[in-house]
């Protein structure tokens, strides 16, 4: 009955987890209220969780939402984004429509910027170049390792309260892509220089 | 007697309609494409048949991408010119841009051709710094001086060469007897001074701009001369 907690107290997650675990750890201990001691042992792990959420709220939120400037600075795999994007811009005939520009950072304040970039560059990883890695040789070899190494670090960027608008956007973006089906993966690779850069602005 | 008129309306416009349509796919601008020095953005084309060259009138529209709207640009509205300068409409430098042309000969207009997407921070070419040299007793001072920026109407927005890129200036020296070249400074400062010079030497200096983003050279800077007394 303990297992979770105890893996919980013993282990060492991140603190951004606590907040998600603590609803389960709740349901785990209305179970075994019906014994006292238990339920003792149980509000002191309570209290002890408490403390750490509040430890773990103090801390800054977006600390981990952050890129070294030198991700930017390499020239080689800068001028490989660039043509990647140039190459598929060139088989993107919808001038109206586009995805990073204005409207995916509206409402969004500039703190969150870099975890809204690390929505869509998951997206663009997951969605989009996956299913498109045999196209545009040999930039696309060596740009998705680049731009996979980027999601990695910023694997531990979270942010915590609302993030309505984020995920609004997001969203956005997500379905004017699969609206536009192929030609909306062609289109996103065709921004990866937007993407390169505005991952350069918010997260640097 | 109005199913008649209607008719001939319909005739009209159907006649005028096709003579609007494009009459040959070669009409069509060719190689349209923005060349672009120190972000002064200048649209070219070429006409789509050197027979068309003469009489032949081009209108040109230009947009940011994403945008739904094409924008005339009412200078090169009508033009013969095989050029339009774009410069103030792609102010932003890291903005996408679009720009395209159609033509008009002998009562036909061809179709629109577009630019590929264009992005002036990205695709604009750096011209050399202008190089002025002083010589002080045995050492000298050099003032680089980087291409100028398309001028902005508004104010306030006093922005230089060097804020959008992390510009690098790089200096040579040649001794012109031993006719050895140096680097005599790589860094940010526009104004250098170099020491330690022989005297009864002949020096140039040269210089050139870097950019280690995309790891781009500049063309190198008119050589400036000076002898050491």
């Amino acid at each position: 009955m303990f297992s979770p907690l105890a893996l919980l107290l013993t282990g060492s997650p991140p603190s951004y987890q606590l907040f998600t675990l603590v609803p389960s750890v709740m349901s785990v201990l209305r179970k075994s209220m019906s014994f006292s001691l238990m339920g003792t042992l149980a509000a002191s792990c309570l209290l002890l969780v408490a403390l750490w959420a509040q430890k773990a709220d103090a801390l800054p939120i977006n600390s981990q939402c952050k890129l070294e400037a030198a991700n930017f600075q390499q020239p080689y795999i800068v001028n490989r984004t660039f043509m990647l994007a140039k190459e598929a811009s060139l088989a993107d005939n919808n001038t109206d429509v586009r995805l990073i520009g204005e409207e995916l950072f509206r409402g969004v304040k500039a703190k969150d910027q870099c975890y809204l970039m690390k929505q869509v560059l998951n997206f663009t990883l997951e969605d989009v170049l996956l299913p498109q890695s045999d196209r545009f040789q040999p930039y696309m070899q060596e740009v998705v390792p680049f731009l996979t190494k980027l999601s990695s670090h910023l694997s531990p960027c979270h942010i915590s309260g609302d993030d309505q608008n984020i995920q609004k956007n997001v969203r956005q973006l997500k379905e004017t892509v699969q609206k536009l089906g192929e030609s909306g993966e062609i289109k996103a690779i065709g921004e990866l220089d937007l993407l390169f850069m505005s991952l350069r602005n918010a997260c640097v | 007697m109005p199913k008649h008129c209607f008719l001939g309306l319909l005739i009209m416009l159907l006649t005028t309609a096709t003579e609007t349509q494009p009459a040959h796919v070669s009409l069509k601008p060719q190689k349209v494409q923005f060349q672009s020095r120190n972000f002064h953005n200048i649209l070219h084309w070429q006409p789509g048949n050197s027979l068309t060259s003469n009489g032949s009138v081009y209108f040109v529209q230009y947009k940011t991408y994403g945008q739904g709207q094409w924008k005339d640009k009412n200078d090169c509205w009508g033009t013969t010119a095989l050029f339009c300068d774009l410069t103030k409409e792609t102010l932003d430098p890291y903005e996408p841009y679009y720009g395209r042309v159609m033509m008009a000969w002998a009562g036909s207009y061809s179709e629109w051709t577009r630019t590929p997407r264009f992005t002036p921070w990205w695709e604009t070419k750096l011209d050399p710094p202008v190089v002025t040299i002083t010589r002080v007793n045995a050492s000298l001072r050099v003032r680089l001086r980087p291409p100028e920026l398309p001028h902005r109407n508004q104010t306030g927005k006093n922005t230089s060469m060097e804020n959008y890129y992390n510009l690098v200036y790089r200096v040579s020296i040649i001794n012109n007897s031993l006719e050895k070249e140096q680097k005599a400074y790589e860094g940010t400062q526009r104004a250098v001074e170099i020491q330690g010079l022989t005297p009864h030497c002949s020096y140039c200096v040269v210089a050139e701009m870097y950019q280690p983003m995309f790891d781009r050279r500049s063309p190198r800077s008119k050589e400036r001369c000076v002898q050491i007394p």
